[in-house]
């Protein structure tokens, strides 16, 4: 029996040591993002069970993969994919796994019954920012070390700028990815400037909610108002919302980060939106960890990019911020330090939706809680 | 009937199609994939006409604009020398646009006929060297790594303002921006997997596994079909 739980902050070398210590060709291995966490060679559901499937008995199952087997595994959410990593190696021939970050992308309840069902594998290596110490389990320390990434979120805080974000009010929307397959009916929702923490199991809609606001996804019924004037994403473009997506590789627009403010600096301003400017942005870019523009965004470490993905939404250049799963690999002093930002940025007027299965961290913001339920979206 | 057997009518009704050079006999060919559809498929050979219409339509509104409107005359015309018609034209450009979508439409059919059966299914019971198979669950799995890598860049790009969800002027612009994106995603996305996900799990060895089961016979609706494609072939040659 083997089970280790890797602890320490960010850029201590917990995934080096994760990686050193498994064997090669012989370890299920479930990493923090799709590419990472599902084999990438299989067109549907079924096929990546039938990948791996060897024994019948035995199985994780928290959802019932009967009813995916026709889906895309890449357009399942990042939760439900987690799951279906975990279901396919408690149906596979493998002895041992091992997990890097990816069950912060699980709901309580699926986290929960993961955690419970790994603690009785004969061979698991864990990395998880949310979790300290596991009984039974060995603890492996591993020693923090100056990294040439380190943000500083406090000494950001007087840089944030003040906006006063609209009302948002949706009215009557609906939204299905299929006929069979509805997301949202006649939702209905306002939301004045504050932060809301929006709450759903995985694969309820959260991540779609954000697509609908920014655009990218259009509804088949339904309007948006901002403080009761008509705005229509897909026909105007955004100029309201500014997205962290739960994959921060999501949401490049370039090579490089000079690139990549460079595309949205022209965007925006067809727009109508003033950009902050260059020097404004690097100095953000710098307490995120990220100190030269010519940095290219795919080669920094996974933290680092996460980080960077705040950037946008911290510039000031729209008023609203949507944050989809902010912590996800990020340590505990990061966290807390998050958490104080998005409180500033709250008081100063920006509006902000945070999806988060993190508890914790939910809890050091003052917030209404959202949850998607029937498909709509009441307040919790 | 097996995938087997669908794969060798569907060899035979393309070789067909391109073996015919005339409307008739390409004609006799289509209605006998109508007559399969109609058997095997029911309704859905509804289906399988619509998508093979709406992918042949640019290119043959793209020949007829070329061949007949600007050309005026067939190649076979242009080799001769001689003056030529627009009516010969227009025969080329058909005879061209029909064999096309004629394989368009056998290969939709086919993917229809089998529509409740997976991928890695369908690949598994073919009877082929498992390196072949493995082949072709490589090339659809990095079909689809570039999908969801156009879903990511595209979602990227529009939240970000640098291109629209809908037909417009800046896309036409920065669509070299979104082809940059996906090919980024793609590299990264595969690197993400070569790098960590397939050395600790040797999980090339997995889809051998899963490929490495023995075909199913044929069967003799198998045997029926392909001995029709081939009559029809041979009619279609004759008329």
């Amino acid at each position: 029996m083997r089970r280790d739980l890797i602890v320490g902050d960010n850029f201590s070398g917990r995934s080096a040591a994760l990686h050193a210590g498994l064997k090669q060709g012989e370890t299920f291995f479930v990493g923090p993002y799709a590419e990472a966490a599902l084999s990438g060679l299989s067109s549907t559901v079924a096929d990546e069970i039938a990948i791996y499937a060897r024994r019948p008995d035995d199985a994780f199952a928290a959802i019932d993969w009967t009813r995916f087997a026709g889906r895309k595994p890449a357009t399942l959410s990042g939760g439900e994919q987690v799951l279906l990593a975990l279901h396919c190696f408690s149906r596979s021939a493998y002895r041992a796994i091992a997990i890097d970050t990816a069950l912060e992308q699980l709901d309580a309840q699926n986290r929960a019954a993961a955690l419970a069902w790994l603690a009785a594998c004969s061979d698991v290596t864990l990395i998880d920012n949310r979790i300290d110490h596991i009984d039974g389990w060995t603890r492996r320390a591993q020693a923090g070390g100056a990294s040439d990434h380190a943000c500083d979120l406090a000494a950001m805080m007087t840089e944030l700028k003040p906006r006063a974000a609209p009302v948002v009010s949706i009215r009557a929307v609906d939204f299905a990815y299929a006929p069979e397959r509805p997301i949202f009916r006649a939702l209905d929702l306002s939301l004045p400037p504050r932060v809301y923490r929006l709450l759903g199991a995985n694969g309820s809609g959260k991540s779609t909610f954000f697509k609908i606001l920014v655009g990218v996804l259009g509804t088949a019924r339904g309007a948006f108002l901002l403080d009761e004037r008509s705005y229509d994403p897909r026909r105007e473009g955004n100029r309201v919302f500014a997205l962290a997506t739960q994959n921060p590789d999501h949401q490049w627009c370039g090579a490089t980060l000079a690139e990549d403010i460079a595309r949205r600096r022209r965007a925006l301003r067809a727009h109508g939106v003033a950009p902050p400017s260059d020097a404004a942005l690097a100095a953000l870019a710098s307490k995120l960890g990220v100190r030269s523009a010519d940095q290219h965004l795919y080669e920094l470490p996974l933290a680092a990019r996460k980080r960077l993905s705040w950037l946008w939404p911290f510039s000031g250049a729209m008023p609203w911020i949507m944050l989809d799963e902010p912590t996800i690999g990020q340590d505990r002093a990061t966290r807390q330090a998050l958490s104080a930002v998005i409180l500033h940025l709250s008081r100063i007027g920006h509006g902000i939706i945070v999806v988060t299965h993190d508890d914790e961290f939910a809890g050091t913001i003052p917030h209404q809680p959202l949850r998607i339920t029937d498909m709509t979206i009441r307040a919790a | 009937m097996t995938p087997n057997g669908a794969i060798v009518l569907a060899a035979v009704l393309v070789g067909g199609a391109m073996l015919t050079r005339d409307l008739v006999g390409l004609a006799a060919l289509s209605l006998f994939c109508l007559g399969f559809g109609a058997i095997e498929l029911r309704g859905r050979t509804v289906r399988a006409l619509a998508w093979s219409a709406a992918i042949m339509a640019p290119l043959a509104a793209f020949m007829a604009v070329v061949w007949v409107g600007v050309v005026g005359r067939s190649p076979g015309e242009i080799a001769a020398g001689v003056t030529g018609t627009r009516a010969a034209a227009l025969t080329h450009v058909t005879v061209i646009c029909t064999r096309l979508f004629l394989i368009a439409l056998v290969t939709q059919l086919v993917i229809l006929r089998f529509a409740d059966m997976t991928p890695l299914a369908f690949t598994r019971a073919l009877r082929a060297p498992v390196v072949l198979k493995k082949l072709i669950a490589l090339t659809l799995s990095w079909i689809d790594t570039i999908l969801h890598a156009v879903d990511r860049s595209r979602t990227a790009l529009i939240t970000a303002g640098v291109i629209t969800p809908r037909f417009s002027a800046r896309n036409a612009a920065n669509g070299w921006i979104l082809v940059q994106t996906v090919w980024l995603s793609v590299i990264t996305i595969a690197i993400g997997r070569l790098r960590d996900k397939w050395p600790a799990e040797n999980t090339l060895a997995r889809l051998d596994e899963a490929l490495a089961a023995p075909a199913p016979p044929f069967r003799i609706g198998d045997g029926a079909w392909i001995a029709a494609a081939i009559a029809a072939v041979a009619t279609a040659r004759v008329v």
